[in-house]
């Protein structure tokens, strides 16, 4: 049972994924009606399915590729030229086999009482005669051939098993049996009519069960092995079931000449029959797979949740590589030229290398081409395009690009939208292309391919572009933006306006587009995603929409920011760019602040003020802007400091605290310490609404105070000494600055909390704490990053200055010294 | 969950059934100090005591979270029971611990101004919390009189904090 469970499965997933492939064959099919190659593949797939669709007993998904084959089978000869109208029909029978194979997926079974497939058999027939007006067909189909009760059209020779023979009258069995015969010679004569099944250098009408034994599958390919291994299989069905047929027809007359002996004779030798078919099947299934092992690439299915684990576990790795390497570092730093540090880095780069394959080679194992999505784009613009009266061509490229599972889980509905709307808005109906002298035909290049971290999916058309104008007028009627904004906005901009929830652009709602709900969707969709949308149009020439996505979405590249002491890391993929600026580059409309890129303007917000961040730094002369991107909105978001790249791990907040706005979760970092992960999608909602309400220019000058007077200003003194302290005391007071003292680093610490202090004097040896220690602590906060530290002290070689460099001590001075000169020292430091 | 009343049936039946031994049953807490207070929780919902360390500032919560921290690669909410009682912040020294424990599944660090011991009480030494004690959130279980005369306020573990305070709903 296990095994014909496995049978089944492999059997689905071949079929889905073959039959994508035939959507997609089949349309261009139409345009290459004459391609044999491509004929022959098409009739490959039928052929296949049918093959295995009858050697698992699926009658009614038998039947059905079974006619279609037929029709492949005359065009693929030449006595048959596919019109879009046979294409319909044929189209539509995938469709069928779709469906049935979906139930079968589902159920277990192919009865798939939704679908019928007779109307579709009909056609089918009615092409492969030559007939092409259906009505004839379905008038010679009402006649139906009817003995007794038997409907002799509902028999074939696939369903013949089910028949029990021992309730028919005699006239009733002898019809059937003398249909079934019919069905078999015309079986038998289609079957010679046939061309010679050529597949590669082999000759499969050369293959017969007898001498399957020389064939040699090491020499073959493997498109020609599967070939021949199907061959055989058929062969083998259609002798079984051709002593079946004996069997039957043997036993029924018995039945005729004895009533009595009936029921013993025919039932034993088909349930014999029927054990040895599950025999046969067994073998042949064996065999198949034993050939199939030998030639084939060797694959091997995996559940999706291991992946999960694995990539989970590689991510714990990675957090422990970047520590392990911050901890190098600063052994690094703090034993220069030892001999050990250099066998050290060789461990630390090896297992940072190996981690870094390691994550790419797991992340490999979940990628997926996305060829999976585009496969249904053909079929889509070529039903659309029928059904809009209009010629669309689809050109595609980059479908080996590859991309993470759940990515390509999530892209194919908004791709969806977005090709209908290229098909439907973007390209104008033949005539009026005709008339602006563009070729008849339209078309539409849908393009994939990588970017760094990125994946880039291209939507283009030659339609008719969009008109910026006319879509801020729009814009504006339904009141979606102001005629200020209009006016100050750039013609990128405008193309974003598509993305607006209610924005519509289509004169007329058609089934296909123009409710305004499609490219709104499309946006959160790619949001969902971390994902950049950016349109590109020129009016008469065409639209191209871009959408960058990022490759995976549990380990993902980061951009370290500080907003005053507290440490973002901001998603790279959605980093368009940072720029430094100057205040004098923000522009203040209507009561916002903006910034002026290039071409553009951008909405323009402090990261401290959308994450009510206490501001203790003073603002300096550049500020560091990082600007964001998500969906098609773009933003300025002004930092206190870039920290730099990194790669980081996601991990959730918890039950207690997740879901807070703008917080996507935290990564810990080399250093051990925790670092917020921004939500994009969430931060740009709490910025609009920040935006509005303060101007940046005012934030900025929160922190600023005015320091005139030398009293504004403050000095520690930190010494054990009660003494040095008085030196200092008596030297600076004539500066006029404020005063504090503390014994130690430990007590210095904790004043420097409670006061505001603008520079410190810092003798080196005290007790408790000393003074490097005491820098050292200091400057790990980021609000004391520029605050003048000046070591005081008696030690004076020089690996004590370099010392106290490496610490962070601005300024070095060695007692005994002069009054002037500690004067001019502090003076300088705190710019007086 | 429910032991209040459980404590109070136990409580009514050791007053009908003086003799029982249920009354023996011994509770074993950990008994700490925030603010002026002592306070105790059952060891067995505490998963660990450590040393402060750093902790990293989350926005748009209550003032007495913290923040978030690193514990051996899992990130853990940070809760200040003196802000949440009421009383002012106050400085880290040497005596300060974190402890963590387990609400709801979720590990959660709390910070306390220093251990006092490790507790053993007997059962029906523990009383309901007074009316005159605020106890609008729930989070007091009892209140128990040591053998040396002192009065302990044993918490409820699982209600010293609530998700739908911490990070509103409708955000």
């Amino acid at each position: 049972m296990d095994e014909i469970q496995e049978l089944l499965e492999d059997f689905l997933v071949e079929a889905f994924e073959m039959i994508e492939e035939m959507d997609q064959d089949l349309v261009e099919l139409e345009n290459t009606p004459d391609d044999l190659d491509l004929l022959n593949k098409i009739f490959r797939v039928a052929h296949t399915i049918k093959g295995s669709g009858s050697f698992l007993n699926f009658d009614k998904l038998t039947r059905l590729t079974h006619h279609m084959e037929a029709v492949l089978d005359k065009a693929r000869k030449g006595e048959l030229t596919i019109t879009p109208d046979i294409m319909d029909v044929i189209l539509e029978s995938v469709d069928a086999m779709k469906g049935i194979l979906e139930y079968i997926r589902d159920n277990g079974d192919d009865s798939a009482p939704d679908i019928d497939i007779e109307p579709i058999v009909t056609e089918l027939d009615a092409i492969v005669k030559g007939e092409n007006t259906q009505a004839k067909t379905s008038e010679s189909e009402k006649k139906p051939n009817i003995v007794g009760n038997i409907n002799l059209d509902e028999i074939t020779l696939e369903n013949a098993d089910e028949i029990d023979f021992s309730t028919l009258s005699p006239e009733e069995a002898d019809a059937v049996l003398e249909h079934l015969v019919e069905l078999r010679n015309k079986e038998d004569m289609s079957e010679n009519e046939k061309k010679p099944n050529i597949v590669g250098n082999i000759n499969l009408d050369e293959i017969t069960l007898e001498n399957a034994d020389e064939i040699d599958f090491d020499t073959l390919t493997p498109e020609e092995a599967d070939a021949v291994l199907e061959h055989l299989v058929e062969l083998r069905n259609k002798e079984d079931l051709q002593e079946e047929h004996d069997d039957n027809k043997q036993s029924s007359k018995e039945h005729k000449e004895n009533k009595d002996s009936e029921k013993n004779e025919n039932k034993a030798p088909t349930v014999k029959k029927e054990t040895s078919m599950q025999i046969n099947k067994e073998q042949k299934k064996k065999e198949v797979k034993k050939a199939i092992s030998s030639v084939a690439e060797q694959t091997i299915r995996v559940d999706v949740k291991r992946l999960d684990q694995l990539m989970n576990l590689i991510g714990e790795l990675v957090l422990a590589k970047n520590r392990l390497i911050k901890i190098y570092n600063d052994v690094e730093e703090r034993y220069e030229g030892e001999k050990f540090l250099e066998e050290l880095n060789q461990v630390v780069s090896s297992i940072s290398i190996v981690t870094t394959d390691l994550q790419i080679a797991v992340m490999k194992t979940r990628m997926l081409p996305i060829g999976k999505v585009f496969n249904k784009f053909p079929r889509l613009v070529r039903d659309l395009s029928r059904e809009l009266g209009k010629k669309v061509k689809l050109i595609i490229e980059g479908e080996d690009t590859e991309l993470d599972k759940s990515i390509i889980e999530e892209i194919g509905d908004p791709l969806v939208h977005m090709i209908r709307n290229s098909v439907d808005h973007g390209i104008e109906p033949p005539e009026e292309r005709k008339a602006k002298g563009k070729p008849e035909e339209g078309t539409v290049w849908l393009r994939a391919y990588n970017e760094g971290n990125m994946i880039v999916i291209e939507i283009k058309d030659d339609g008719k572009g969009m008109d910026p104008e006319m879509l801020k007028k729009k814009a504006i009627e339904k009141g979606i933006i102001t005629e200020t904004e209009a006016a100050n906005m750039a013609d990128k901009e405008a193309f974003m306006l598509i993305f607006k929830p209610g924005f519509s652009t289509a004169a007329k709602v058609t089934s296909v587009s123009g409710r305004g709900v499609g490219m709104d969707v499309v946006k959160t969709n790619i949001e969902k995603l971390n994902g950049i949308i950016e349109v590109d149009s020129a009016p008469g020439k065409g639209t191209t929409f871009k959408l960058k996505i990022p490759l995976t979405l549990a380990i993902i590249q980061a951009l370290l920011v500080a907003s005053q002491e507290d440490l973002f890391a901001v998603p790279l993929s959605n980093v368009i760019e940072t720029v430094r600026i100057v205040e004098e580059d923000i522009y203040t409309i209507e009561g916002k602040s903006v910034l002026k890129l290039r071409e553009e303007v951008l909405p323009l917000v402090n990261m401290a003020d959308i994450f009510e961040i206490e501001k203790v730094l003073e603002p300096e002369k550049y500020l560091y802007v990082v600007i964001l991107g998500l969906g098609a909105t773009k933003i300025g978001l002004i930092v206190d400091r870039f920290i730099g790249q990194e790669e980081i791990v996601i991990k959730s907040l918890g039950e207690f605290l997740k879901g807070i706005p703008g917080i996507a979760g935290a990564t810990i970092r080399g250093d051990g310490r925790v670092t917020l992960i921004i939500d994009v999608g969430s931060l740009m909602r709490l910025a609009k609404e920040t935006h509005n309400k303060k101007v940046v220019t005012e934030s900025l000058n929160e922190a600023k105070k005015k320091k005139e007077k030398p009293s504004d200003y403050t000095v520690m003194l930190v010494d054990d000494s009660a003494m040095d302290r008085k030196i200092m005391r008596n030297a600076l007071q004539e500066l006029g600055v404020n005063l504090i003292e503390a014994k130690d680093g430990m007590e210095a610490l904790q004043m420097l909390k409670n006061n505001e202090v603008d520079a410190m004097l810092i003798d080196i040896e005290m007790p408790r704490m000393d003074g490097y220690t005491l820098a050292q602590e200091i400057r790990k906060y980021n609000k004391y990053r520029k605050l003048p530290l000046i070591a005081v002290t008696s030690r004076t070689t020089k690996a004590d200055r370099v010392r106290g460099v490496e610490v962070g001590m601005n300024e070095y001075i060695t007692k005994p010294y002069t009054a002037e000169y500690l004067q001019n020292v502090v003076k300088r430091n705190l710019g007086l | 969950m429910g032991s209040l009343n459980e404590i109070v049936k136990q409580q009514q039946k050791s007053l009908t059934q003086p003799q029982e031994n249920v009354a023996e049953e011994i509770v074993q807490l950990v008994g700490f100090i925030v603010g002026e207070e002592e306070f105790a929780v059952p060891i067995l919902s505490i998963q660990e005591i450590i040393k402060p360390i750093e902790w990293t500032r989350v926005p748009f919560t209550p003032d007495y979270v913290l923040g978030v921290f690193n514990l051996r690669g899992n990130v853990l909410p940070l809760i200040d029971l003196r802000v949440k009682f009421g009383s002012p912040a106050n400085d880290i020294d040497e005596n300060t611990r974190f402890i963590v424990m387990k609400i709801r599944d979720e590990d959660v660090a709390f910070i306390i101004d220093r251990l006092t011991s490790a507790l053993r009480i007997k059962k029906k030494n523990i009383l309901p919390p007074p009316d005159t004690y605020s106890n609008e959130e729930d989070i007091i279980e009892g209140v128990g009189r040591m053998d040396d005369g002192r009065i302990i306020t044993i918490l409820k573990v699982d209600n010293l904090i609530k998700r739908e305070e911490i990070v509103p709903e409708n955000n």
